[in-house]
């Protein structure tokens, strides 16, 4: 199986996400991602993107934020995640030092 | 078919105004939302009380819900209530009780969202759509998340690995199964945790002759029981004898890809790390690094020999490991 579609235009993230391009133009306006290309129509959004925009749209979608609301709520999710992994890995190397 | 207290999972009285709905949606909302929350069990929860919410904000829905409440009626079929023409694609979203008051058929306010778009007009806000079709919407199969696990082995050159997961099956009466699909994925070299690999159309059918929805994987690097990660490079905690550390020694040390000679100086401490080049994993230019991570261990049990030289150590010793409590 080939690691196919790794790179997508407007279009095919609108299909993607199931969202007209009205929605994705929004998401990119308030900096939730930052595809590739001056504007719509050479815009490239990679895989990563595609999971940052559905999880903004069912934020806003469940939770009824605004999407300047989002932005700094998915940022924050974000930077929760790293720490969370931060926090794990280190434990795991100060396990390495203490008595079991 | 368990009864559900929508009332009581919003925590509010029967005789809640909507408002006091709204805010105790929200409030609950916000606490088990898979996206925001740790919660274990967040998924199920917010489930419940989205349904719940759905079946409270809408006035019809919830004196058909609280007649039920009120004189314990066995729920009637389908046939009650709104005929709706298309087909929910998320049937796993309701439970059974719900779906046995308003209908298998019934499309939330949330996923008509998808086909009302095409009927909107939009203004120019920043980047203008003009040109751009919305065709395609409500048509598109589930797209399903799963994790893949891979050992730091793997991620040194390019592979192939089987990925089995659940796959919802709908067959010619619109009942729905899940059935095992397995496929065989081609991971290229230097993935990173959390990394995602987008495999177009290998999700659920879509209705009628749509597009299948496409499956997505979350690279897990599988913990490894000598190396730790840190970004692109491998951490490897070396336990040492006190007289190794003291002396220096030569020893063999593991890496990912095979053994190295490793030469450990005279006078080394605890937490002192040695740096070895390129042994770490793949990136995109070359390689991380491996640190080898000194750790001294002492033996379990001391002879009356070794007792004696380790007196022998002490006596001669002149030094003070604790000079940071004197200051």
């Amino acid at each position: 199986m080939d690691l196919n579609a790794q790179y997508l235009s407007l279009e095919e993230i609108c299909f993607a996400t199931q969202n007209p391009s009205q929605t994705i133009i929004e998401i990119v306006n308030q900096g939730i991602v930052e595809p590739e290309g001056s504007g719509p129509e050479t815009w490239v959004f990679n895989t990563q993107m595609i999971s940052v925009t559905k999880r903004a749209c069912r934020l806003h979608r469940d939770l009824e934020i605004d999407w300047s609301g989002i932005a700094l709520a998915i940022s924050l999710i974000e930077e929760l995640d790293q720490l969370r992994d931060e926090n794990q890995r280190l434990r795991k190397r100060l396990e390495r030092f203490l008595d079991q | 078919m368990d009864f559900q207290d929508y009332y009581k999972i919003l925590s509010v009285a029967p005789d809640a105004d909507s408002k006091t709905i709204k805010t105790a949606y929200r409030k609950l909302a916000r606490k088990y939302h898979p996206d925001v929350s740790e919660h274990h069990e967040a998924e199920e929860k917010f489930k419940q009380v989205s349904e719940a919410y759905e079946v409270l904000k809408d006035p019809q829905k919830r004196a058909q819900y609280d007649e039920l409440r009120e004189y314990g009626a066995q729920p009637q079929g389908a046939s009650g209530g709104q005929q709706y023409s298309q087909q929910t694609q998320n049937q796993g979203d309701f439970s059974d009780f719900f779906s046995s008051i308003f209908g298998g058929a019934h499309q939330s306010g949330q996923e008509a969202g998808a086909q009302g778009f095409s009927r909107q007009g939009f203004s120019d806000q920043g980047f203008s759509n003009k040109g751009f079709s919305n065709k395609g919407f409500g048509a598109k199969g589930q797209d399903i998340e799963t994790d893949m696990p891979i050992f730091l082995e793997d991620t040194l050159t390019a592979t192939s690995k089987p990925i089995s997961y659940s796959l919802p099956h709908r067959d010619a009466q619109g009942r729905v199964s899940h059935v095992n699909k397995t496929l065989n994925v081609k991971i290229p070299a230097g993935v990173a945790e959390g990394e995602r690999i987008r495999l177009k159309g290998q999700g659920g059918q879509g209705l009628g002759d749509a597009t299948s929805g496409d499956l997505y994987l979350r690279i897990r690097l599988v913990p490894h029981p000598l190396f730790d990660v840190e970004a692109h490079n491998l951490i490897l905690t070396v336990p040492l004898a006190p007289w190794e550390a003291a002396l220096g020694t030569s020893l063999e040390a593991p890496t990912l890809s095979g053994k190295i000679k490793l030469t450990i100086p005279a006078n080394s401490q605890t937490g002192q790390r040695l740096r070895i080049k390129g042994k770490g994993l793949v990136r995109k230019q070359g390689h991380g690094d491996l640190y080898a991570v000194l750790k001294v261990v002492m033996p379990e049990s001391v002879s009356e020999e070794s007792k004696q030289h380790w007196q022998q150590l002490a006596d001669a010793a002149v030094f003070d490991p604790r000079t940071e409590w004197r200051k």
